[in-house]
């Protein structure tokens, strides 16, 4: 019943998931640029790219390192991963719910002495705390494999941005669904290319998202956490 | 494939992205002149200090083509204490297996202006790729702008970079760069047909401590370059990154507001790096002027707070 777990530590009601993290799709809605299905496929498919090649890589690195038992390369990867943020709203986010993600896993899993060695360092501020981080102990721990971790990364990830354009752009359920399907049939290319990067290898090319993600950190209009 | 370990005519440190995953396509020996070879592999070290009377100078020059500087000129009549230098290249473009290797060193309390004479033109590449290995250096206090003039990537072109910003809590680095899409109005338009961008450039203190980390990977044969997000409908990108001490960074932040004009086909965005080191600053634009422009005047701001003086005017040939 691994699936099970999979479905789990992928659903919107995993504690975690109630944030909301729109990644400037309120702005990008605000100002027409994302007003139907085709331009908030395309605004999802940049996040999921984007998401892929940095989160998603880390989470990979720091699933291997814990299979490992190797906490030194988890806190390595944690904080290699802040290094890349560019965006206060962005760490603050990936921290708080990364901090909550490895409160609930060593409940979920009270025996794995790497996530409460790494939920004390976080607690004494040593790592940072990184949500992709707590999402690769959390798979390492519950017996899933690579594959599973980054699909629900990725699911997380397209699945966030389509929630949240269901309260700010003019399309409907069937839209969001499509949309879904489709970019989750492209994930295993990304998966393909993920897999075999590593710290140097992480990128993340999304200006025009960086503008909007500005925009709405300095702005006054907002519905969600960005 | 048979690249020299060593360059027998040189003593400089040879520069080598072989080992980047998005490089593995291009690792072709060229079949022109030879990575490495004499006029291929670019070295420069740019040393700028204060003389005995306390006026920044540039002591250290050393160049090998087809990297070239001349003499330090004062001409920036906001600041005419600081050295102004352009970087030129008597190679012209880029071309395949070309290698450059880049040092920037300001040692404590010394400013300079550092520019390119032209655009860097990367040309069409068929075997290998061309690389820039950088190292920009402050000590206490110093102050640098870097402000080239736009990289025009060719159709089919390669072009790897590695830039790092080693810099002391009370400097302050405004480390801009300008990518076109392309020879925008080369024939019927050469957008986006370049093969691969790999930029990375990162900060920290003069004691190794890591401060950020960025890199930017622009395949447009790969991927959807032209999706909301990514580049969409414009066609120049410019990044700037400027470390300065903490008490710096809010004032400017706050000066700087972004937009998005769908008239004009022009935005900016600003936000702050990791651990205080300072801000980061895109545009996105539709021609070089503009983008400039957008550039300059937040190069402006940061010389306000840092320097108390703005830029002076572009010259009107530039």
């Amino acid at each position: 019943m691994k699936l099970m777990h999979l479905l789990q530590m992928t659903d919107s009601t995993f504690p975690v998931g109630t944030f909301s993290f729109s990644n400037g799709l309120e702005t990008a809605s605000h100002i027409g640029i994302v007003h139907d299905a085709d331009s908030l496929e395309q605004y999802t498919r940049s996040v999921a790219r984007q998401g892929a090649f940095s989160d998603g890589v880390a989470a990979l690195i720091a699933f291997r390192a814990a299979k490992n038992g190797d906490l030194k390369a988890v806190e390595e990867i944690d904080r290699g991963l802040m290094l890349f943020k560019m965006n206060d709203e962005a760490r603050m986010m990936l921290q708080r719910m990364g901090k909550k993600l490895a409160e609930l896993a060593v409940k979920l899993f009270p025996d794995d002495t790497l996530i409460a060695a790494w939920l004390d360092d976080i607690r004494s501020e040593s790592t940072p705390g990184s949500y992709p981080v707590a999402q690769g102990l959390s798979f390492a721990a519950s017996g899933l494999g690579e594959e599973e971790l980054f699909a629900s990364h990725q699911y997380g990830v397209i699945n966030m941005v389509l929630s949240a354009a269901l309260r700010c752009v003019r399309v409907s359920h069937y839209d969001t669904q499509l949309i879904l399907q489709r970019l989750c049939a492209e994930s295993q290319d990304l998966f393909d290319q993920a897999r075999e990067m590593t710290f140097d290898d992480m990128n993340s090319f999304v200006p025009e998202m960086d503008i909007f993600a500005s925009m709405h950190e300095k702005g006054n209009m907002r519905m969600f956490m960005n | 494939m048979a690249f020299p370990n060593t360059y027998e005519y040189t003593d400089v440190e040879i520069v080598n992205f072989d080992k980047a995953r998005e490089m593995k396509p291009y690792l072709r020996t060229p079949r022109a002149m030879y990575v490495g070879a004499p006029g291929k592999h670019g070295y420069l070290k740019l040393g700028f200090e204060l003389d005995a009377d306390g006026r920044s100078i540039l002591r250290d020059l050393d160049r090998r083509a087809p990297l070239i500087v001349q003499q330090e000129l004062y001409f920036d009549e906001e600041l005419p204490g600081m050295p102004c230098v352009y970087i030129l290249s008597s190679g012209g473009p880029n071309v395949d297996g070309d290698r450059y290797r880049q040092i920037i060193t300001l040692k404590k309390d010394s400013m300079a202006f550092v520019s390119t004479g032209a655009a860097t033109k990367l040309a069409k590449m068929q075997d290998n790729y061309s690389g820039l290995l950088q190292s920009i250096e402050l000590d206490e206090g110093a102050y640098l702008e870097y402000l080239p003039e736009p990289v025009i990537p060719c159709a089919d072109t390669r072009f790897i970079s590695d830039t790092c910003l080693r810099v002391h809590p009370t400097a302050t680095v405004f480390y801009s760069e300008i990518y076109m899409g392309g020879r925008k109005y080369y024939g019927d338009g050469e957008l986006f047909a370049f093969d691969i961008l790999s930029v990375c450039s990162h900060g920290e203190r003069p004691d190794g401590r890591q401060l950020f980390r960025e890199k930017f990977i622009i395949d447009p044969k790969a991927s959807h370059i032209r999706d909301i997000g990514v580049m969409h409908g414009f066609d120049i990108f410019a990044n700037v990154l400027v470390m300065t001490p903490e008490a710096n960074i809010a004032p400017i932040y706050d000066a700087v507001e972004p937009f998005y004009d769908r008239q004009q086909q022009l935005a900016a965005g600003i936000t702050h790096l990791p651990n205080g080191s300072g801000l980061l600053f895109k545009v996105l634009g539709m021609e070089t002027g503009p983008v400039k422009r957008v550039v300059r005047e937040f190069c402006s701001k940061v010389r306000m707070q840092v320097k108390g003086r703005p830029l002076p005017p572009e010259f009107p040939w530039r």
